[in-house]
C-alpha cells in the first residue's frame, strides 16, 4: 500500500512545504491552480465518467458563489438585509448549487444524447442575464459584488485552505470512482442501453454523479469567491472559465479524477507564462488545438501518458531482471 | 400450465412501417419457445419491446401475470427477464471479465460504495467457464471471434440471474461443435435452474432439438404455432419463407 502510494505521499509532502520556498506570486498562482483542479475534478466526476458533457459548471459554481456572497455581503444593502456568517452561507451556497442543478439539469439527463449539454449551456447564459438584469442593486449587476468577507487572509493561509479542500475533494471522489459506482458510470459512457439491460437504473447513477459533481463545484465556488473577495458575472459565467475547466480535465485525463488535478495546475501555470503571447482569441484557438490533439492522440491525457511511462519502466525492469 | 411471459396484441410502428401488428403469443413456465420468421419480420423488435427499449403503440406485455408494459428496462431485468443482442454489444474498453461484472454489481449505490469490487468474481468466473470462455477472461472484445462475442452476450444475460432469457441468433457464426456446447449449457440451465428461453435462430438444425414449441411471425403478425415438426410443414409458414 505504502509502496503504491509512495509517489502521492512525496507529492503531498512537497505541496505542503512549497510556500516556504517559492515567492508570494507563485503561491497565489498555486491557490488558483488548486481551485481550478477542484473544478476540473468536479467536471470529471460528471462528464468524464458518464460522457454527459456539462457546459453548466460555471452555473453551478456561480449559483453557489452568488448565494454565499449575497448573504454574507456587508455593504451597499438596504435594511432589512441580514448579514450571515460564512459558516452558514457556505453550506447554503453548496446546497443552492446542488438544488439549482437538480432542478434545472436533471430532467435533461433522463434523455440520451446532447440535450443535457445544451440545457446546461442555456442555463449558464440565462443565469448570467438574470444576475445582470434583475435587481442590480442587490446582485451588483454587471459590476458584481466587491469587498466580500474572507475565510482566511494572506496568501499562505489561503494556500493551505485551498490545498486542504483540494485533497479532501480528491480523496472523496477517488474513493467513489474506484468503487463499483465509478465502474458503472464508466460503462454508462460506453453503452448506456447495455448497462440498463444489466438491471441497473442508469439514471440513478447519473443523478448520484451529478449531485457529487454539483456539490464539489459549489464547494469550490464559494471558497474561491471568498478567496478572491469579489464576484463578477463576467468572470463567473464566461466561456473562457468554462473552457478552462473542461480543458484542465481533458488534458489531465478524463475519467481518472487524479488527472484533472494535474491538468488544473498545468493549465494555470502554462496560461500564466504564455499570457503575453496568448490573449483573447488566441487563447481559445490554442485551447481548440490542444483539445483536438489530445482527443485524437491521447484520450486519457497526462494520466494516460503517465501510465504509459510507468508501463515502460516496469517492462524494462522485468527485462533487466531476466 | 401457467404463462410466464405473455405478449398481448402488441403493435409497434416505425414511422409508416408496421414492425409488429397486433402480435400475441406466450411462453409457458418451464418451456423453451422458438420464435421464427423471415428477415425483417419483427423478431428483434418484439424482443426490444419485451425489454422495454421503447413503448409499443398498443398492446401489453405481462410477466408472471403482472403488466410490465410501462416498467423501465432495468426493472424488468431485475424481475428476471434477460436478453442477448443479435449484434453483440460488448463494452469496448474493458475486458470480457469486467464486461460481465456489470451484470453483477448491486443496483444500490450505497452497497456499490461500501462493497468490495471483487465480491462477485467467483460467480463471474463460473459463468464465463460455463459458456466456454475459460482462459480468455482478460481479453478485450476486439480480440474475440464472433462466436466468442455471442458467448459473452450469453454470459452477461445469465449473470443477471434471470428467470427467462431472450436469445437473439445466439447460434449464428458458431461451428457445429460450439453450437452443441451452447445447446448443452442451455439444457442444463433449464433442468437445474428452471430457466425458460425464447430462441430466435435462422439455424433450424440448432433450433429443432432445443424447442418445445415454435411461434412463427411474418410482417410482425402471428401466422402459426405448434411443435417444430408440424410447423415446418405448415403451408402458411412455407409461404412466408419461400412464397
Ligand atoms: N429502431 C428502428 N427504427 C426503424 N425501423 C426499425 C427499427 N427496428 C426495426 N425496424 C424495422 O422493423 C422491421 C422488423 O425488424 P426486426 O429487426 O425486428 O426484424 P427481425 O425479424 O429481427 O429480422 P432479422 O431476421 O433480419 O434479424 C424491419 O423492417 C426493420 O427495418
Ligand atoms: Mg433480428
Amino acid at each position: 500500500m505504502i509502496r503504491r502510494l509512495r509517489w502521492w505521499l512525496i507529492a503531498i509532502a512537497v505541496m505542503c512545504v512549497l510556500p516556504l520556498f517559492v515567492p508570494m506570486s507563485i503561491t497565489r498562482l498555486l491557490v488558483m491552480a488548486a481551485y481550478l483542479a477542484i473544478f476540473a475534478m468536479s467536471w470529471d466526476m460528471m462528464s468524464g465518467y458518464t460522457g454527459y458533457v456539462s457546459f453548466g459548471h460555471p452555473f453551478l459554481i456561480g449559483v453557489a458563489a452568488y448565494v454565499s456572497a449575497f448573504l454574507s455581503h456587508q455593504e451597499g444593502f438596504q435594511p432589512p438585509h441580514i448579514v450571515l456568517p460564512l459558516y452558514i452561507t457556505i453550506p447554503l451556497g453548496v446546497a443552492a448549487a446542488v438544488g439549482g442543478g437538480m432542478l434545472f439539469f436533471l430532467p435533461s439527463m433522463r434523455v440520451r444524447g446532447p440535450y443535457f449539454s445544451l440545457v446546461s449551456l442555456a442555463f449558464m447564459e440565462i443565469l448570467h442575464r438574470l444576475i445582470i438584469a434583475i435587481r442590480p442593486e442587490y446582485t451588483g449587476g454587471d459590476r458584481g459584488l466587491p469587498a466580500l468577507p474572507a475565510v482566511v487572509t494572506g496568501a499562505v493561509p489561503n494556500y493551505y485552505l485551498a490545498l486542504g479542500l483540494m485533497f479532501a475533494v480528491a480523496i472523496g471522489l477517488w474513493f467513489v470512482t474506484r468503487s463499483d459506482v465509478g465502474y458503472v458510470l464508466k460503462t454508462i459512457r460506453m453503452d448506456e442501453d447495455v448497462v440498463e439491460a444489466s438491471g441497473i437504473s442508469t439514471y440513478k447513477f447519473k443523478r448520484f454523479a451529478f449531485i457529487l459533481s454539483a456539490a464539489t463545484a459549489g464547494l469550490g465556488g464559494v471558497f474561491y469567491t471568498h478567496y478572491l473577495q469579489s464576484l463578477g458575472p463576467r468572470w463567473a459565467f464566461s466561456a473562457t472559465f468554462l473552457l478552462d475547466i473542461i480543458i484542465a480535465a481533458v488534458i489531465g485525463g478524463m475519467g481518472t479524477i487524479t488527472g484533472p488535478i494535474f491538468g488544473g495546475y498545468f493549465l494555470t501555470f502554462i496560461l500564466e507564462y504564455l499570457r503575453p503571447y496568448l490573449f483573447g482569441q488566441w487563447r481559445l484557438f490554442a485551447y481548440a488545438l490542444a483539445a483536438i490533439f489530445i482527443v485524437i492522440y491521447r484520450p486519457k491525457g497526462f494520466y494516460g501518458i503517465a501510465q504509459d511511462v510507468r508501463g515502460w519502466f516496469q517492462r524494462r525492469r522485468i527485462r533487466g531482471e531476466v | 400450465m401457467t404463462k410466464l411471459l405473455e405478449v398481448q396484441g402488441v403493435t409497434k410502428k416505425f414511422g409508416g412501417l408496421v414492425a409488429l401488428n397486433d402480435l400475441s403469443f406466450y411462453v409457458e413456465e418451464g418451456e423453451v419457445l422458438g420464435l421464427m420468421g423471415p428477415n425483417g419480420s419483427g423478431k428483434t423488435t418484439i424482443f426490444n419491446t419485451i425489454m422495454g427499449d421503447f413503448p409499443p403503440d398498443s398492446g401489453r406485455i405481462l410477466f408472471k401475470g403482472e403488466d410490465i408494459t410501462k416498467l423501465p428496462t432495468y426493472h424488468r431485468v431485475r424481475m428476471g427477464i434477460a436478453r442477448t443482442y443479435q449484434v453483440p454489444r460488448p463494452l469496448k474498453e474493458v475486458t470480457i471479465f469486467d464486461d460481465v461484472r456489470v451484470s453483477t454489481v448491486s443496483p444500490s449505490i450505497i452497497r456499490c460504495l461500501t462493497g468490495k469490487v471483487t465480491a462477485h468474481d467467483a460467480v463471474i468466473k463460473k459463468i464465463l467457464e460455463d459458456v466456454g470462455l475459460s482462459g480468455r477472461f482478460s481479453m478485450y472484445p476486439h480480440e474475440l471471434t464472433m462466436g466468442d462475442l455471442r458467448r459473452v452476450e450469453l454470459a452477461k444475460a445469465l449473470a443477471t440471474n434471470p428467470r427467462i432469457v431472450l436469445l437473439d441468433e445466439i447460434f449464428a457464426g458458431l461451428t457445429v461443435a460450439e453450437i452443441e456446447e451452447i445447446d448443452k449449457l442451455l439444457r442444463r440451465k433449464r433442468e437445474q435452474e428452471g430457466l425458460d428461453f425464447v430462441v430466435v435462430s435462422h439455424d433450424l438444425k440448432a433450433l429443432a432439438p432445443l424447442v418445445d414449441r415454435v411461434v412463427v411471425i411474418d410482417f410482425g403478425q402471428f401466422i402459426a404455432e405448434g411443435p417444430f415438426d408440424q410447423i415446418v410443414n405448415d403451408e402458411k409458414v412455407k409461404e412466408a419463407y419461400f412464397g
